[in-house]
Order: C-alpha cells, then structure tokens, then sequence
C-alpha cells in the first residue's frame, strides 16, 4: 500500500530539507573546538567504525566529513568547498559569549584572524600512515 | 525570571518571547523573534548582517569597548542576598545607565563630526570646480581690459618720464 507523503503543508519544499534539524551538520563554532590539539588527534584516528563511510578512517576535520577513501579524501582538499571553508574558519566563530558583549555584558571583542591549513600540511606522518596499515589490515581480512 | 539576551540581534528577551534552540552539544541558543531563528537556521552570520548589534560593534559605529561595559555581566559567582548591597546596587545601576548612554551618545556624535568636515571639504571642492556656474569667466573682462590698456598706457608714460629725467639731469623738489 502507497501512503501520502508525511510533509504537506505547502511550505514544506525541498528547498528546506536543507535546514532542517535533522539533516543539521557541525557549526563553526562546534569546528573550532575540534581543531584544538587533543580533539584534532582524536578525530584523526578513530577507531574503525562500518556505519561510517570508510570506517570512519578518512576525515576531514574543517568540513566535518567523512570519505570513503584516502585518494577521495585528497581530492577532497582540492576542492572549492574546502577551501571555502577553510577561509570560513580564518576568523574566529561568532558564540553566544559574543552576542552578549555585543548586547552590553562586558567589552567587546574584536574576532581574531588565524592561519588555517590543511590537515595533512601540518601533522603528515603520523594521522596517514597508520590509515594506511588500518586499510592493509582490512583487506587481510577479508582476503 | 530574567532578561535574556538574543544570541542573533543582540536584543532584550522578554518572558514568554522568543524561542530557543539546543544544540546537541548542550548549548542553548536563545532567539528573540523568528527573524533571527530564520537567519540562524541558514547559518548566517551575525557580524556580517547589518542590522545587529555584534554588526554595529565590530564596524565601529557604536561603542564598542569601554569600562561602563564591565559592570553589567554575567560573572558566575553566587552572591548571599543582602538588603544592603541590594539598595545599592539598585542605586549603581541607574548611575551606571545615564553614564553608559552619555558616553554612547558621544561616541556617535564624534563619528559624525567627522564626516561633517569631509562633507564641507568636498563642497569647497565642489564650489572651486565649478565655480564658472555662479559667476561667469568673461564677467567684467571688459573692464579688465579697459585697465591692463591704462597701466600700460601708464607704464609707457612713466618709462618716457623717466628717459626724460635721465636726459635732464636735474630734478627740482
């Protein structure tokens, strides 16, 4: 049996899948906590998932991505949209901290500009190749 | 109750206005109309958008930064209630107010003082430029004319006079 479709009101489009809560992606803000030090390293060597794409091995810290292997993953950086958003994350995130200085809590804050590089750039060695012995491991497996 | 503070516009949130939303990392994000619950949903940001506050602060067209900010503030520290302090307070916080408005109401006037004067600038420019509007080039050139033919006229005679003089040799005061 074929039922209606769930959304009917007329305001419900597909324009506004986008925004809805449920298909919510990472905020800048949120992105900015990942990019410290202890949570980079974290991210950079999950532990092998099979729900996420590529187990979960080849993520992108600035875009909040997950890809399904290294080659997608460098080709990923080439991209507009990263580096679109690596531009996003040059100036620090807006926060709730700031909406209230700006509302009078306290001084205002001007937002500091940083430098912001891609991930393999800075911390090469360590993050790609134990990915790569992860990937080796995988496939003697199921050899 | 308390007076929150839009997370968008900066605004007052009255009880029983708004809407908040919890982001799934705990943060609350409190909005005081659907305006900014819209712009917020299309990840729009606040400094960039004209109409907010953070936007007027960071451009400099308000008072961004001054020690009348720092009493006003949310300090995470318990106080034990006390009629006293209260009284004061109350007191400190009306002072508090009518100097943070004269100073912002400074601010203001400063940054358009200066325009002022670029304005004036560029009128005196404006007026240099095309000042043959008002007052046509060939206004009175006749008579200008009328004068260079006397003083040269003059300067001739005078130049014959003084040839006169150097022939004559003596001069009688």
């Amino acid at each position: 049996m074929v039922y209606k479709r769930k959304k009917y009101h007329y305001g419900d489009t597909h324009l506004k899948k986008k925004w809805r809560t449920k298909r919510r992606t990472k905020d800048l803000d949120e992105i900015d906590e990942d990019l410290k030090p202890e949570n980079c390293q974290k991210l950079l060597n999950q532990p092998v998932d099979f729900d996420k794409p590529g187990s979960g091995q080849h993520y992108c810290i600035h875009c909040a991505r997950h890809f399904i292997s290294d080659s997608a993953l460098q080709d990923h950086f080439r991209t507009k949209v990263h580096k679109r958003r690596l531009k996003a994350l040059e100036i620090e995130p807006y926060t709730v901290e700031d909406s209230e200085r700006a509302a009078g809590l306290g001084s205002w804050k001007a937002p500091v500009k940083r430098k912001i590089e891609t991930q393999g750039k800075s911390s090469e060695s360590d993050p790609e190749s134990s990915n790569k012995r992860m990937r080796i491991d995988e496939d003697d497996g199921e050899l | 109750m308390r007076i929150e503070t839009c997370y968008f516009c900066s605004s007052r949130i009255y009880p029983g206005h708004g809407i908040q939303f919890v982001r799934n990392d705990c943060k609350i994000f409190k909005f005081c109309r659907s305006k900014c619950h819209a712009a917020f949903k299309k990840k729009k940001n606040p400094r960039k958008v004209k109409w907010t506050k953070a936007y007027r602060k960071t451009v400099g067209k308000e008072l961004a930064i001054d020690p009348a900010f720092e009493f006003e503030k949310r300090r995470h520290i318990p106080i034990k209630y006390n009629r006293e302090t209260w009284a004061k307070a109350v007191e400190a916080m009306k002072k508090v107010e009518k100097i943070k408005q004269k100073r912002q109401g400074a601010y203001i006037l400063q940054r358009l003082r200066k325009g002022r004067e670029i304005e004036q600038e560029r009128d005196i420019k404006e007026v240099q430029r095309d000042i043959s509007l008002i007052r046509s080039p060939a206004a009175g050139l006749k008579q200008r004319k009328q004068e260079e033919a006397m003083a040269e006229d003059a300067k001739s005679s005078d130049e014959e006079m003084e040839g006169i003089v150097e022939d004559g040799g003596e001069v009688t005061l």
